[in-house]
């Protein structure tokens, strides 16, 4: 996933295209394919056809009724009617879009921010550093989320502790009780504190595989005309690296419309008000006794056309970047 | 198990032999499956396998080569494993489960019909009317109450003798009550998390409301009446105006806080049955001595009726061995293990004659007295755990929005969930 390259190779490598990389003689040979084929088979099978059913199970009522195994009811649209009528799904959206540019923000900024400290910094440092940072990458996310509930917790909770040791002309009174999931807006400051501290690992390494892929004359150069760091980058660092900036712009959108761990282990089923998309769908398919997996799947549809169609700007930009270089 | 699966076979064979010998009245036992699995809901203690273990002893005495094999269910999990149950097929043959879920598995056919088996079972005359009442449907039986949990308010006697104050007969009291403690103690009064709806239940009937009532063969919501909207006010108002109760249980359920707090002597008081003693000695039995429990007050005085929650037994409509597996269920909830259950886990059993030994749960068979039901619709699992409709309502209004428009929206769904 670090690597870019292979995805602007492909872009570029149309038929009729000459590739400005080192040129490599392409032959046509089974053995590539024949190397994927088990790959795709895994996919198809785990991915493809789950997919299909969501689809299907979508224009269907499906309760437990039609899990143990009665024929499933066609439905039509209505699934996607009443989720659309449905003053919770606008709701979840925008919860959910609206955490996504925060929290895409946040980590692009902040990962880039590390990158740039770990291209500076010296050998030991860079991998002391590194490996601190991956740790928050490698924690899986139901862990992260205990952690920040735990921390955030209104008895006991570390934060709290420490906001109330603050004197009150910083920051305010009474922290020791603050609940910090009451209301969405600060269960999303928690959760978004969580998912960055988890995402942005990711983002400071690729960017520092980036810059070490530099060349450094250039940089030099614009130091010695006296450029700003902040002129060198934006002149010369972000356009060489903006193919790994798009890449991973496109994989943070996707990531953060999908967060589900996290909120639903913070706050829960109960506070629908905060829920976002993912939540929803959950909440109804299998949120209680009467499952209603065909209103879930309309939802989980909806969610995988917005996130389809957010790959696809990406994959436009990517063949025309190809084209035009 | 190797062994018992070998002894199993023995026995067997050597009852076949014995049956060929005449002995035809015991023909149950012959058709008896090698296996019998059970499902019991929550996560399971040593003390609850070692008595399960016994109770497995003696239904082994009168079905000596069947297997019991017990799985606990997380209650967290619940509605994802019968859903797989029942996609798979790979489901119980007895279950615990919910009451407020019976109606639920009713209406999708997933429980057997037992209604000749429980009248013909001696023992099932003295359960509780209301609590059997949950279990039938169209005039048959699927299911027996096993044991119910009414709620109460924990409290602390050392602090209320200290302040001088007797425990809360009406709401201004509860509410002076609380306002003592958190102004003496330094702690917050009363405990009201916005999700616990059988707790706000209990404030809506101590006012004379309801939530739906029947009328004609359809589910009406009552929850934007003048009762209803005072006692979700009144709930709301503990955190908001009165002002006694923390912000930091909103979105939260009393298992979520106000329980450890309250046993760490960290708040007043709070709702909770009498199965919490069990839980909050685990997190500190410091001053576990001077815990009690009073009756939730109705407004004007006395017992608001509570709603009895708790769990029932079934024999899955899957099963192989219906028989066998009913006779599992009158075993478990004989008389002497109803009252064994009910003294281990801190829940009332649902025989009216059977009752705790520990004095301090005494309170609890007198609060089980007023019970009520939830209206009793397959749908009241989507109104209470899918689409949480009283928490959602109680947590916009404590975080201030109006109470008239959040419970005119509640009580829509009412009307649309409660009649599926």
């Amino acid at each position: 996933m670090l690597d870019t390259a292979p995805a602007v190779r492909a872009a570029r490598g149309r038929p009729g295209r000459r590739s400005s990389g080192p040129a490599r003689p392409r032959r046509h040979r089974p053995w590539p394919y024949l190397l994927i084929a088990p790959t795709l088979v895994v996919i198809a099978l785990l991915m493809f056809w789950p997919m299909i059913q969501i689809a299907i199970m979508s224009f269907q009522k499906v309760g437990n009724r039609q899990l143990a195994g009665a024929p499933a009811e066609s439905v039509g649209t209505e699934n996607y009617r009443t989720v659309l009528s449905d003053e919770l799904f606008w709701q979840s959206l925008r919860s959910t879009v609206l955490f996504a540019v925060v929290a895409v923000t946040l980590t692009l900024v902040l990962g880039t921010l590390v990158g740039l400290l770990l291209n500076r910094l010296g050998r030991r440092m860079a991998a002391l550093v590194s490996a601190g940072v991956m740790v928050a990458w490698a924690t899986p996310p139901i862990t992260a989320a205990i952690i920040f509930t735990w921390l955030f917790g209104t008895t006991g909770g570390v934060v709290n502790w420490f906001l109330d040791l603050l004197p009150d002309a910083l920051v305010g009174g009474g922290w020791l009780d603050h609940n910090w999931f009451a209301t969405p807006l600060r269960t999303y400051t928690v959760l978004t504190v969580c998912v960055v501290w988890q995402s942005f690992p990711f983002v400071a390494v690729s960017v520092l595989a980036g810059l070490k892929s530099l060349p450094g004359e250039l940089l030099e150069a614009a130091r010695v005309d006296g450029a700003s760091a902040w002129r060198a980058f934006w002149t010369i660092t972000f356009p060489i690296l903006r193919p790994i900036f798009l890449v991973l712009l496109v994989l943070s959108i996707i990531w953060d419309f999908k967060v589900f761990t996290q909120l639903f282990i913070m706050s829960g089923m109960a506070n629908r008000d905060a829920f976002n998309l993912l939540l929803y769908s959950y909440s109804e398919a299998f949120g209680g006794m009467n499952a209603k997996l065909g209103l879930g799947s309309a939802i989980a549809a909806i969610l995988t056309l917005l996130l389809l169609a957010v790959t696809a700007v990406y994959v436009r930009i990517m063949v025309r970047q190809g084209e035009t270089s | 198990m190797k062994f018992f699966k070998f002894a199993a076979t023995a026995a067997a064979v050597a009852l076949a032999v014995t049956a060929c010998g005449g002995d035809g009245g015991e023909d149950t036992a012959g058709e008896a499956p090698a296996k019998l699995n059970v499902w019991m809901m929550g996560e399971g203690t040593p003390e609850q396998t070692a008595f399960l273990d016994g109770v497995e002893a003696e239904f082994r005495k009168k079905h000596p080569n069947t297997d019991v094999v017990i799985k606990y269910v997380p209650w967290p999990q619940v509605a994802t494993t019968f859903q797989k149950a029942v996609a798979g097929g790979e489901g119980p043959d007895v279950t615990e489960i919910g009451n407020t879920d019976v109606q639920s598995h009713i209406s999708q056919g997933n429980l057997a019909d037992i209604t000749d088996e429980v009248k013909g079972w001696s023992e099932a005359a003295t359960l509780n009317k209301t609590a059997l009442a949950n279990d039938q449907s169209g005039g048959k039986t699927y299911a027996v109450p096993w044991y119910g949990g009414v709620r109460g308010v924990w409290y602390r006697t050392d602090w209320f003798t200290e302040l001088g104050i007797t425990p809360p007969k009406t709401w201004a009291e509860l509410v002076a009550a609380a306002k003592k403690i958190q102004d003496e103690k330094g702690v917050p009064g009363i405990g009201a998390p916005s999700d616990q709806t059988n707790a706000i239940l209990s404030f809506i009937w101590g006012n004379g409301g309801e939530v739906a009532v029947k009328e004609g063969d359809k589910w009406a919501g009552r929850l934007d009446q003048p009762q209803a909207k005072e006692a979700i006010d009144f709930y709301a108002g503990l955190v908001t105006t009165e002002k006694v109760a923390p912000e930091k249980y909103i979105g939260k359920n009393e298992l979520q806080g106000p329980q450890q707090d309250f046993a760490l002597g960290k708040l007043g008081m709070y709702i909770d049955g009498s199965w919490a003693l069990k839980e909050m000695k685990k997190v500190s039995d410091k001053d576990a001595d001077k815990w009690g429990v009073f009756p939730i007050p109705a407004k004007n005085g006395g017992n608001a009726p509570v709603m009895a929650g708790g769990s029932d037994l079934a024999v899955w409509e899957n099963s192989k061995a219906k028989d066998v597996a009913f006779d599992y269920i009158t075993v478990l909830n004989n008389k002497a293990n109803a009252a064994k259950w009910a003294d281990y886990s801190g829940f009332s059993s649902m025989f009216t004659d059977v009752k705790f030994t520990d004095p301090k749960l005494a309170p609890f068979t007198a609060i089980a007295a007023n019970t009520k039901m939830a209206p009793l619709s397959a749908g009241w699992g989507d109104f209470e755990q899918t689409k949480k409709v009283i928490p959602n309502a109680v947590k916009a209004i404590m975080q201030g929005g109006s109470s008239a428009e959040e419970l005119k929206k509640a009580n829509e769904q009412a009307d649309e969930l409660l009649n599926p």
